[in-house]
Order: C-alpha cells, then structure tokens, then sequence
C-alpha cells in the first residue's frame, strides 16, 4: 500500500467501479437462474413445489443487487471509469503473488490425478516455497524436507492411519 | 445412586482413561487440520471402539467429540481458517487478537471457554434432558421455520463494512444451498448436467474454499512482507494459563448466555454446533456495551463462540439420550455406536440402561477436563505454528485443505470444486464482501426450505405461522432483531457521515 505513486482515493474509486461490475453480475446470474427456476416442475402432492424456494431467493438477490447498482452509480464520480482499467492494472500488478499462488494451485488440482497425490504435493509445495521464500541457501533445504513430509509423509499417513487413499496417479 | 456409582467405577478404569486421554489427543490435533472435522474424527474412531465395551468406547468418541470442538480453535485462531464449521466465529475475534500479537491470549480464551461451555451443557444435561428433549420434539416445521428465519437475522450483525454486501452474501449463501436435488421431493434443480452438482455443492468443500484458499492467498498480498520471511503471527506467545482463566470468569454473563444457546440449538435436531457459534457471538455482539470493538480482537467474541459451539456437545445429547433422536451428524454416530453393542437408542434408554446414561454425563465432564489437560500441555507446541514463516504455511496449509477436501467423498472433482470456489472466495474478499454471511445461508438454507415446504403440506394455511405461539415468538424476536440491527448501523453511520467504503484495493 505504501508503492510510490499510490493514490489511495483513485483505488476507492476503482474498487467501487469494480463491486458495480460484481452486482450487475450477481443480477445478471439471479434474473438467469430465477427463469430456470420457474422451468422446474411444481408437484400436485405440495403447495409450493421445488423451484418456489430457489425463485423467492433469486428475486431477493435480483432486488438486493439493483439497490447496490443504483448506490454504486451514485457513489461513484464520472471521471472514475477512465482511470479503471490502470487502476486496476496497478492493483493486479502490487498483487502478483496473489495470481501466481492461484495458479500454481489450479495446475496442482490439475496435475493431481495425473501425477497422484505425492508427487504433485511435492511439486507444488516446493514450486511455491520457492517463489515466495526469502533468497537464502540455508532455507532451500527447509523447503525441501518440508515439501517431502507434507506430499510422501502426509500420503503415508492418510493410507497406513486412517486408511483413506489419495489419488495414486496414472503411472 | 448405584447406576451412577457403576457409571463412575467404568469411567475410572486406567484403561478408559488412557483411551480418553488419547482419543482428547486425536480429536485436538484432527479438528485443527482444516477440513478434517469432528465428524470424521469420530467416524474413524468407531471400529476402533467395537471391540471395548459399551460405556468405554462411548466414552472415547465422547473425547475426540469435545477434543475436536476444541482443536478447530486453534487453527482459527492462529490461520484465521475455522479448522471445523463450529469454529467459524472465532476466527472473527481469536484470529485479530492472535495478529495483534497476543496469540497465547487468544488460544487460551477459548480453551477456557470451551471448557467451561462442556462443563455447563453437561450440568444443563443432567438437569434437564428429559424436558428439554420433550419441549424440542413439540417443535412442528412452522416453529423451525420461523427459528431459520430468526437465525438468519444474524447475519443484519455479521455483514462487515456493508448491509448490501453482507445481505447479497447471505443469499448467495442461500442460492448455493438450492443447488442440487431438492430436499422434499429429490427433483433435480440447477445441476446444468454436472454429476458433481446432482447432490447439491459439497458444504465442506464451500467452506474450506471459501474460508481457507481466500484466507491463504490473502497472505502472499504483500510480496515484501513474505519474500522476508515473516511468521504469520507475531507477538509474545505467552499462554497466560490462570490469568486467562480468570478474564474468562470475569464474563459470567456472556459465558453462561453463550453456552446456553449453545445447549438449545444442540438440542434442537437438525441445529448444531455450526449454527451455535454464529448464534452466541451475535448475541455476545447484541449486549456488548462496545459493539464496535468486536471482529477487532475482542475477547467476548472469543469467549462467546466456544462456549456456545462447546456446550453443543452436552445439548445434542439431550435429545439423543431423551428421545433417541440424534441432533447432529456427530450425535447420529455415538446411537450408532450405541447400537452396534446391542443397545437401543430411545425414550426408555435412561430406564433400562441408567448405568450407561449416568456414565455418559461423568464421560462429559471428564472428557473436557482431559480437554483442558492436553490443551494446556500442548498449547506452546501448538504456538510454533505461529512462528512459521508465511513462506512455509500457505502451501503447506493448501495441501492440507486439498487432503481435507478429498478425504469427505474421495472425489477428484470435488478438489475443482475447491479451486473454484476459492477463487470465487478470493474475489469476494477483495471486492468487500463479508464472508460469513454467505457460510451461514450455505448452512440454514436447507433447513429453511425442508421446514417451509413441510408446513404448507402438512397444513396449506400459511396464517399457522403467526398463529402457532412457539412460531410468533421466534417471528417476533427475528423482527426485534432486525430493527435492532437497522437502529446500531444508523447509529453507527451519524457520527462518521457518509460511509465510504474499504477499496477493493
């Protein structure tokens, strides 16, 4: 927060811009999935049916989100939507991390079935300590037993102890 | 007086002990990994306790029931991820409080309150589960209805910085629970074809995603403070034993209001632990004279949330041991337990098997003193955690969720499933929105519907509702309780004017 040429007010800003884009999504997905409700057949042994829960709730999330949109536009000023796309690259920028964790976490669920559970453990543990552990040697070998234990040992536990077998992999 | 004489002498058997005192272990260790819960615990537990006698193998499961409640304190406190459904609320007040720098403080709060809340329900147990259990049982669905609805006003005091976003959270958590075959009449509803959708969105794996992958990739925001090394906690870890113990019973009112929420939503089938946290900490928020102090590490917070998602443990007994009912998952295994050893569950088990009934009270209490043993001992091992680098913690932690995660159904797609929802969690915590919310309509939205719909079939008058007195009063208290929540943000937003809100940022 503290990056030079931060302007705290311009990223209020951006941020407000980007919760109007999540309500407008919430509307959009509610009114969506409120249609698809009332495609769902009604019984003649109840009142109210399967898809009366899931309308009333998609109406009050329909409804709740056009309040928001409505207090989001006034909140925010015209000159905001120009600045949104840097505002947002500079936040995405300051949070890299943020997407290289995500990642490396999607390609593990990923490569999981695959590799089985041990070996792609080991991988992701060892890929993510490195990229986020402070450069020095005598850390690297930390990462190392710690992503052993934490992918072989850990598998060895669920399978011996509590005889819950993780994903074994395809070789 | 000789059932209960024989009840103790099975109790105080070395061998029932040392099975206790391991099982307290198993039930710590198990509920503080995330997504490990006290139900698998416990599921676990129970081949190893069909070949010990009845009381015995009762009496451990009983151990890594009340260890667990425990354990799921300590990875909400120092991870800020409940390690199990009924720790959500602590993570609110134990996991700032723990950032703030007093991480022993916050560990030793709620193992104090936990012990006391065990200690309460299993008094309130004794006394009263034949009432109790009778009064639950008359609860028709129009007063569970109404109960849900009530429940759900709390979320008007978990909503954070925003009312809209907070309610938009809680629907969405409602939404989610709509997926899935419906509860009534199994009708499949928005599945869009996705096997894995066909029985509804795994609620563990929701939470885990939710709570813990948000809360993980939170920590790498800052690439300076990780790339340094930083532990995720820092501060004194002084665990501070009596002088905590004392701050605890210096809040009878909110420890004895706390726990008893916590026995009445035990009680109630259906209800539980996952709700009584929620429930104790709103009410603990409600009667604060400093509202505004809690979610930023105030001690009734913690204090509240334990006690009441503890004193579930003796209130699902209440019904279990009335009645034969089981309040909870937890509680459906111990009658299985029960049953495997030739026993049955049921209105005439204090009758013919008092022994076992009396052994069960003194298991209760036992089993939270062997609770606060082990925790006391091993606490400052615990604490290390708090000493790990952020570096080591998050991917180690995100295996652990994964394991959690996959070990409920041994399902691959359910580890997508966690991806996503993460992701989506992620998002939501950047954009401002409140979390818990959404976690707590996840948990009563089947509730609320199953009850709804079972009312207007039973009785197509929807008038019953405001006509059956139990029914109104709950209506009545979720009214109070809004306009209480409405009049605490106006009073809330005066001083400080217009509120601007957090960026996203």
């Amino acid at each position: 927060m503290s990056d030079v040429g931060y302007d705290k007010q311009q990223a209020g800003e951006a941020g407000e811009i980007a919760r109007l884009l999540s309500y407008v999504l919430i509307l959009l997905a509610s009114a969506g999935l409120f249609v698809s409700a009332t495609a769902i057949p009604t019984s003649r042994f109840e009142q109210l049916g399967a898809g009366a829960f899931p309308k009333i709730v998609f109406a009050g999330i329909a409804l709740v989100a056009v309040i928001a949109i409505v207090e989001a536009l006034r909140k925010i000023p015209a000159g905001a939507y120009g600045r949104f796309a840097r505002q947002t690259q500079a936040w995405a920028g300051r949070r890299y991390l943020v997407f290289v964790t995500l990642g490396a976490l999607a390609v593990y669920l990923v490569l999981i079935p695959v590799l089985g559970f041990s070996l792609a453990s080991f991988l992701f543990i060892l890929g993510l300590e490195l990229v986020l552990m402070p450069r020095r040697a005598a850390t690297l070998l930390i990462a190392v037993i710690v992503a052993a234990v934490f992918s072989f040992g850990l598998n060895w536990l669920f399978a011996e102890v509590f005889t819950v077998f993780l994903p074994r992999g395809v070789f | 007086m000789d059932s209960f004489l024989s009840g103790l002498v099975q109790i105080f058997t070395l061998a029932t002990l040392i099975y206790m005192f391991a099982g307290s272990i198993a039930g710590i260790i198990a509920a503080a990994i995330p997504g490990f819960t006290v139900t698998m615990a416990i599921v676990l537990t129970l081949p190893l306790t069909f070949t010990m006698e009845p009381l015995q193998g009762i009496a451990v499961m009983l151990s890594v029931y009340v260890g667990g409640y425990t354990g799921g304190l300590i990875s909400a406190a120092l991870l800020g991820i409940p390690g199990t459904p009924s720790s959500v609320a602590t993570t609110f007040d134990a996991f700032p409080m723990a950032r703030r720098g007093e991480p022993g403080r916050a560990l030793s709060l709620g193992i104090w309150a936990s012990f006391f809340g065990t200690v309460i329900s299993t008094l309130v147990l004794i006394v009263a589960a034949p009432p109790l259990a009778m009064f639950a049982v008359k609860l028709g669905p129009w007063e569970y209805f109404s109960l849900i609805v009530f429940a759900l006003t709390i979320v008007a005091s978990l909503v954070g910085d925003s009312v809209i976003r907070g309610m938009l959270a809680g629907l969405i958590g409602l939404g989610i629970s709509t997926v899935g075959t419906d509860p009534i009449m199994g009708r499949p509803r928005f599945d869009f074809g996705i096997e894995m959708l066909q029985a509804g969105l795994p609620f563990l794996v929701v939470l885990i995603g939710i709570f813990a992958i948000s809360q993980l990739t939170s920590e790498v925001e800052d690439p300076k403070s990780v790339r340094s090394g930083n532990a995720l906690v820092t501060g004194a870890i002084d665990f501070q034993t009596w002088q905590v113990m004392k701050e605890v019973l210096m809040r009878p009112v909110n420890l004895v209001r706390s726990s008893v929420v916590g026995v009445l939503i035990g009680a109630l089938p259906g209800a539980g632990g996952s709700i009584a946290n929620l429930v104790a900490y709103d009410q603990a928020k409600r009667n604060s004279k400093d509202p505004e102090s809690f979610g930023k590490g105030n001690p009734d917070g913690v204090v509240a949330s334990e006690a009441g998602n503890s004193a579930t443990a003796g209130g699902g007994l209440i019904p279990l041991i009335g009645l034969g009912i089981p309040g909870s998952a937890v509680d459906a295994i111990l009658m299985a337990a029960l049953m495997v050893h030739g026993i049955s569950v049921g209105p005439r088990l204090i009758m013919d098997h008092a022994d076992l009934v009396y052994g069960m009270f003194i298991a209760m209490a036992v089993a939270s003193l062997m609770m606060l043993i082990v925790s006391v001992l091993s606490m400052r091992l615990f604490l290390r955690v708090a000493e790990v680098p952020k570096w080591l913690i998050v991917p180690v932690v995100m295996v652990c969720c994964v394991v959690g995660s996959f070990a409920l159904n041994n399902r691959v797609s359910d580890l997508y499933l966690l991806g996503f929802v993460g992701v989506a969690g992620y998002t939501l915590r950047a954009l401002g929105y409140s979390l818990a919310p959404l976690v707590l309509g996840v948990i009563l939205g089947p509730i609320a519907e199953t009850n709804l719909r079972r009312a207007l079939m039973t009785d197509a008058d929807p008038t019953l509702f405001l006509t059956r007195p139990i029914s109104l009063i709950f209506l009545m208290l979720a009214v109070i309780s809004i306009a209480w929540a409405i009049r605490g943000h106006l009073k809330h937003r005066k001083p400080s004017g217009r509120s601007t809100d957090a960026s996203a940022s």
